[in-house]
């Protein structure tokens, strides 16, 4: 593609300071992946489409408005042009001051990241800007465009109805072809103007609808042969002067020079120099906080009732992978929530690494213990974290994709690109909000469409509302005021659980006991006495408080597990406010006085005989004492080994046993509580933005290519080998101090090469850094490090 | 952390701690919205359900109060979906109304159409609906009033009914207040009713349900039926509204086996009004013999099938219940409320016992053991048996004995649900037995006897459950019951419960069987009570010759 103005944009490029380049580098890191050779190939990465079409995606509205104005004008502009063609755009009195400001920021942010270059009085879009804009600010194609694929016979009619000067044939006085006079004389505001009053109003209502965009519509038989003195429609009058022009067989479009026109001067509407305000109810900050504290409590309880059901009771990994519907259905029937936020559960818990597939089970993982035993905020945080870092949407859970087949949780298919970096955007929305105030969904979608109007991911609207259903649902925002430990959470800056911490119900000791054989814990119980209370009895309901009755069983279960009437009755003496009342004592000691009266033990086999000398005999025989026999009647022993040995071995004795068909067989519970080493679920690290360190060693490899740096020549010899830890230590340094290092390395085909190195940051087994004898930016292995010295400036 | 008394659980119940400071006022504000569900000393229970919240609705509260008053009362953070799903229940409340159309008549109108046609495409709703007069209106049959309110609730959307109630037939009636006057809460129980319209009032035993009612006649100052449990009761019933209201003995009729009068004041039996002959219910006509202005029903967890249906059809008449124990072991509390009337009063019995009116109980469940023969004896009964068999163990005769023997200068009732072991607990402790083919004369007789104290121990079957006046009885043994009934087991501690002239507290003995279904009946039997507050102290047979079993 040829470009004329593309040494101007070099030039200029190459007259930035090395901290412009890092500032653009920073702001546009695809342009230096790979880091190009020098700043020609910069240039031209910049001014590809695709790159240009990426640095456009993260403008605001503001600044996208004003790179459309410039981009509009014939030539470069001043700051001062820009100034008064936004003014027009921009309703309500802003002084000229605040506009001025809000005009100079959003040029920083162009000529920051050279989408814009030149001079504060001679401004130019940058190479490839104009095309990757079209159409801008909703305009149609300019006029030259539009009327392109008319015949000469179609123009001819056109310039005579609206051309005074028109001679016919084709010809104008001036010259020129006709398409090119046509443009000019739509480019008039008096012929425009004079055009426009020939029309009828319902032509003009027609016109207006089309002024602001979109520009062009549908219209059967679009190439329809009219003059201004047969044209019977309003359509038909604006197509017989040129007003509007057919693009297409069934397209037309308004020429841009028109709209242009008609639009009086503007190039937009309605223009806001800043972002516009959240809008919602205001409730208390202090209680949004408690609201939000108490769902974060609940949230985390919740995923960890999720992970002992599963520990017990895991359901099955689909084939495809994910959670079969019914499974979900169950969960959530066993936590007492909707589907969808049965779904939100289970994800998270899998985001933050807390379950995960194995065995073909959904299992929670060995992580899962290290999370239990923190403190709840700390849980909470590591919640919270890993749902703002996912990179799935949850809220999709029970639709049905392309192909007609249910999303199941956990399913691979409910990965959306894009999810993690909405829901991110979301939060950084909320993070500033003023105290209070409760923001509307559809004015945090409004707030995303100023910050970024050209993006719209597939679905954007949609997992915008997933994330704000779901940050309240995790207690990131309470009655819809984002929460303070929420607000950090945003930040992504680590104090969330500090800010949790103390809004937390404090855990109590001591529980309510009542004459109803209910015990009422008026807050969380401290582990140890929690777990003593369950064994004990039965839960019967949940929430700020928990309500525990005894039952007979429950008593029962208190004393398999070894523990005493007197060990319960002692518990909960010294955990109660109030003396026990006397049903529940009676309860207790009656439930023991029958407990253990009938016991039952486990045996293998049994040896039945009707006559008891001869299991005398049995008894006697020395070989018998492996079988390891007990007498339970004069009638039977009861042995530990297995029916087939026991029958062996009284065979081996020279008896004739028979054996009995088992009855009474002792059932085996398999193991609870399983766990599986799953992997961890793949999390998006949440800073997208490069590191200082590698921006300025990319930008340092431009420069040297750029000025032909030669690369340099490495020592002679061979550098002397130095064990891992010592490498690692002298390049930490080096980084620390941002000396040169020289090193010994093996390249990929295994060759020993010697190199000068910049390190830049060393991350995941790899170093970056500014290669100079290669003269360009690399990444090192650091286990193909053989060997690092110190070498002089 | 605010300290507030209520916590919110998130399965919609809340735990109020009663000592708090801030429990009282805490309470008020939670009663319109919340049924009180368990009343034990330290924590009271409340649930918030959709009947309540629409009750609440129709009462004129609307959904921010009751957030607001969750908010401000609990203690930890409300549950967020508790609060929508609060909103959402509330909202869902009034898009339907039965009005009265003046050219149509009774008629379904709603301001949400597509609720209108989604409960029209309902199968159960089709056939007591008439014409569609318009996009938002459509006719009822007046007659099915009540059946289209009962199906709309379960349906989820509750109409509100805006097509009022008919006056009846005017007839002076006026409460007597000469040496008595109506106590605080049965003035505020009558005006509740009055102001809701119709519903029901739930009291505890001896606490003056009876006054309530002539209070709400008083209100209603017309023509009233009343539906009594039986005959005895019809005659205190009748006494009672002679001397408290400016009735005289003939404005008041009964209906009842013997006599079948029809007076400005009716008292029926629910009895005869559910005989049948060939098939049809004679009797059933007499809810329209007069223009009646007030329907009371007497002991409402009683009401039997029969006149569920008939009260369908007398929606436009006011209606009140009275009960101590909206207890149903069938389940079919919600039918009350629906046909009846939301309830419309309720009060813990431990704040009346408190406030002195009514007798401060003890409740106490003697253990027997059974005998090694009985129990080889009981393992072998049939399951149908079993009951019967352990419930009337001898041994139960002789701790009774013990315990009269206990109480000798005491009024003491033996209720019990087997006739041959009252028989035979009457002949031990020579003491008259009333059953259910004792002459209603005979019965009297014995209850005046027993009120005058010329008798002092009387042995009764469940005929004696209910409405029946026993003002002296201070200690009542229960030695079998009707399986795990809570209703009767409140029903028969409300024997003891009216309080004594000489201020004195009253002893309830429930003698049960060790390791049997007797005992696990009494645990279930004695779970409304406890959830009351009456704590069952548990003694062991051997106990009761001691000085005080209780202690």
């Amino acid at each position: 593609m040829e470009r004329m103005t593309g040494t101007d944009f070099n030039e200029w490029l190459r007259g930035r300071s090395d901290e412009r380049l890092r500032a653009l580098v920073a702001t546009r890191p695809e342009l230096v992946t790979p880091v190009p050779a020098h700043i020609d190939g910069l240039a031209a990465r910049a001014c590809s489409p695709s790159a240009i079409g990426r640095a456009l995606d993260r403008l605001d509205r503001f600044s996208l408005a004003v790179l459309e104005t410039l981009a509009l004008r014939p030539g470069p502009a001043d700051r001062e042009a820009l100034l008064s063609l936004l003014r027009r755009a921009v309703p309500g009195d802003l002084g000229d001051a605040a506009l001025g400001s809000a005009l100079d920021a959003a040029l920083d942010v162009l000529t920051t990241r050279a989408l814009v270059y030149g001079t504060d009085d001679a401004l130019l879009p940058a190479p490839g800007v104009a095309e990757a804009l079209e159409p801008p600010a909703a305009l149609g194609p300019p006029a030259a465009e539009v009327f392109r694929h008319h015949s000469p016979e179609r123009l001819d009619v056109l310039l005579r109805d609206i051309d005074p000067a028109y001679e016919g044939g084709g010809r104008t006085d001036d010259g020129r072809p006709a398409r090119e006079r046509l443009a000019a004389l739509l480019a008039e505001p008096a012929t425009v103007a004079r055009l426009v009053g020939e029309v009828s109003p319902q032509a003009r209502t027609a016109l207006n609808e089309l002024v602001w965009g979109p520009a062009s519509g549908r219209l059967p038989n679009a190439r329809r042969e009219v003059d201004a003195a047969n044209a019977q429609s309003p359509i038909e009058q604006l197509l017989a002067r040129g007003l509007l022009g057919a693009t297409g067989e069934e397209t037309v479009a308004l020429p841009r020079e028109v709209a242009l026109v008609l639009r009086d001067g503007r190039v937009h509407r309605d223009l806001s120099p800043g972002p516009p305000a959240l809008e919602g109810s205001v409730r208390d900050q202090d209680l949004a906080d408690r609201t939000a504290a108490g769902q974060a409590f609940t949230f985390v309880r919740t995923v960890e009732e999720l992970c002992e059901l599963w520990s017990v009771d895991p359901p099955g990994v689909l084939r495809a992978g994910g959670l079969a519907i019914r499974d979900l259905r169950r969960t959530a029937q066993l936590l007492d929530l909707p589907e969808w936020a049965a779904g939100l559960v289970v994800e998270v818990a899998h985001a933050a690494g807390l379950v995960a597939a194995g065995e073909g089970e959904w299992l929670p993982t060995g992580a899962y213990d290290g999370w239990r035993i923190k403190a709840t905020e700390d849980r909470w945080a590591v919640l919270a974290d890993a749902w703002a870092a996912m990179e799935r949407a949850p809220g999709l859970i029970g639709e049905r994709d392309d192909r007609d087949r249910p999303l199941n949780a956990l399913h691979p298919d409910l990965r959306r690109p894009g999810a993690a970096q909405t829901r991110r955007r979301t939060l950084a929305v909320l993070e500033p909000a003023p105290p209070g105030l409760a923001p509307t969904p559809e004015s945090v979608l409004a707030r995303l469409a100023w910050e970024q109007p050209r993006r719209r991911p597939a679905l954007r609207d949609r997992l915008v509302r997933f994330a704000l259903r779901e940050a309240e649902h995790i207690g990131v925002t309470g009655l819809g005021v984002p929460s303070s430990h929420g607000r950090a959470v945003a930040r992504g800056d680590g104090t969330a659980a500090g800010l949790l911490g103390p809004l937390l119900p404090e855990p109590v000791d001591h529980v309510l006991l009542q004459a109803d054989l209910t015990a009422v814990a008026p807050g969380p119980l401290t582990t140890d006495l929690g777990r003593r209370l369950a064994l004990m009895a039965d839960v019967e309901s949940k929430g700020g408080a928990t309500v525990y009755r005894f039952s007979e069983q429950s008593v029962r279960r208190a004393l398999d597990a070894g523990h005493s009437a007197d060990d319960l009755l002692t518990v909960l003496e010294r955990h109660s406010a109030t003396p026990v009342p006397q049903p529940l004592s009676y309860l207790v000691t009656d439930v023991a006085r029958r407990h253990g009266r009938i016991r039952v033990g486990t045996a293998s086999a049994y040896i039945r005989c009707d006559d008891p000398a001869l299991l005398d005999e049995v008894l006697a025989d020395k070989r018998a004492h492996l079988l390891r026999l007990r007498r339970l009647a004069p009638t039977v022993l009861a042995s530990k080994t297995s029916r087939a040995a026991l029958v062996d071995s009284l065979r081996a004795m020279g008896y004739a046993p028979v054996a009995e068909s088992l009855e009474g067989d002792v059932v085996v519970a398999r193991a609870d509580a399983r766990r599986t080493e799953g992997q961890l679920a793949a999390r998006v690290t949440a800073n997208t933005a490069p590191d200082p360190e590698v921006v300025a060693a990319a930008v340092r490899a431009m420069r040297a290519g750029d000025s032909r740096r030669r690369p340099v020549e490495a020592p002679e010899g061979q550098v002397p080998r130095s064990p891992a830890t010592a490498t690692i230590s002298a390049l930490q340094e080096a980084i620390r101090q941002g000396s040169r290092v020289w090193i010994g390395y093996l390249d990929s085909q295994g060759h020993a090469t010697s190199r000068i190195l910049e390190p830049a940051r060393m991350e995941g087994g790899y170093l970056t850094a500014y290669d100079e004898t290669r003269a360009t930016v690399h990444r090192f292995a650091l286990h193909r490090i053989t060997g690092i010295a110190e070498i002089g400036r | 952390m605010s300290d507030g008394p209520l916590i919110v659980q998130s399965d919609k119940t809340l735990l109020l701690e009663v000592d708090h400071p801030r429990a009282d006022e805490c309470r008020k504000a939670i009663a319109p919205f919340a049924e009180l569900e368990r009343a034990p000393e330290h924590v009271h229970t409340y649930r918030v359900t959709p009947l309540a919240l629409w009750n609440a609705r129709a009462a004129g509260h609307d959904a921010e109060q009751v957030v607001d008053a969750l908010i401000g009362f609990s203690r930890y953070p409300v549950p967020h979906a508790l609060l929508v799903d609060v909103a959402e229940t509330m909202a869902r409340y009034g898009r339907l109304r039965l009005e009265k159309h003046p050219v149509h008549g009774l008629v379904l109108t709603s301001t949400d159409r597509a609720v209108l046609e989604e409960v029209l495409r309902s199968k159960k709703i089709q056939p007591l609906v008439g014409e569609r007069f318009g996009a938002d209106i459509v006719a009822v049959h007046p007659s099915e009033r009540g059946n289209i309110k009962q199906t709309l609730l379960k349906l989820g959307w509750p109409a509100e009914d805006m097509a009022g109630y008919v006056d009846g037939e005017h007839h002076p009636i006026d409460l007597r207040e000469d040496g008595w006057s109506l106590r605080p809460y049965q003035k505020e129980a009558a005006d509740a009713f009055w102001h809701g319209g119709s519903g029901v009032v739930v009291l505890p035993c001896g606490a003056g349900k009876t006054i309530v009612g002539a209070a709400a006649m008083a209100h209603a100052r017309a023509t009233t039926l009343i539906l009594v449990t039986n005959t005895v009761s019809a005659h205190q019933w009748k006494q009672e509204l002679i001397r408290r209201t400016s009735l005289t003995e003939d404005e008041i009729g009964e209906y009842t086996g013997t006599k079948k009068e029809i007076r400005p004041v009716t008292i029926a039996t629910y009895q005869v009004m559910t005989t049948r002959r060939q098939g049809t219910y004679r009797h059933l006509e007499l809810f329209d013999a007069r223009d009646w202005g007030l329907v009371v029903y007497d002991e409402v967890h009683l009401l039997p099938a029969p006149i569920f249906r008939m009260t369908a059809d007398l929606q436009a008449r006011r209606r009140i219940g009275l009960t101590a124990t909206l207890v149903r072991e069938d389940g079919r509390e919600g039918d009350v409320f629906s046909l009846i009337g939301p309830k419309r009063y309720d009060t813990p019995w431990k704040e009346m016992e408190n406030q002195g009116y009514i007798a401060p109980a003890e409740c106490v469940e003697v253990r027997v053991t059974l005998s090694d023969d009985e129990r080889l004896a009981y393992a072998m009964a049939e399951s149908d048996e079993r009951y019967r068999f352990c419930s009337t163990t001898p041994a139960k005769t002789r701790v009774t004995e013990a315990l009269v023997r206990r109480h000798a200068n005491e009024q003491v009732l033996v209720i019990g649900q087997y006739i041959d072991q009252l028989d035979e607990l009457g002949e031990h402790l020579n003491a008259p037995v009333i059953k259910g083919e004792t002459k209603v004369k005979e019965r009297e007789r014995l209850f005046q006897a027993f009120r005058d104290k010329e008798i002092r121990v009387l042995v009764v079957s469940k005929v004696a459950n209910f409405s029946i006046d026993l003002p002296e009885a201070a200690v009542a043994i229960q030695v079998s019951g009707t399986f795990g009934s809570r209703q009767e087991e409140a029903q028969r501690l409300g024997r003891v419960l009216r309080p004594k002239a000489d201020g004195g507290g009253a002893r309830f003995y429930s003698v049960v069987s060790r390791d049997t279904v007797d005992q696990e009946f009494a645990a279930h039997r004695q779970r409304f009570l406890a959830e009351q507050g009456y704590a069952y102290h548990i003694i062991d047979a051997d106990d009761v010759g001691e000085e005080d079993p209780a202690r």
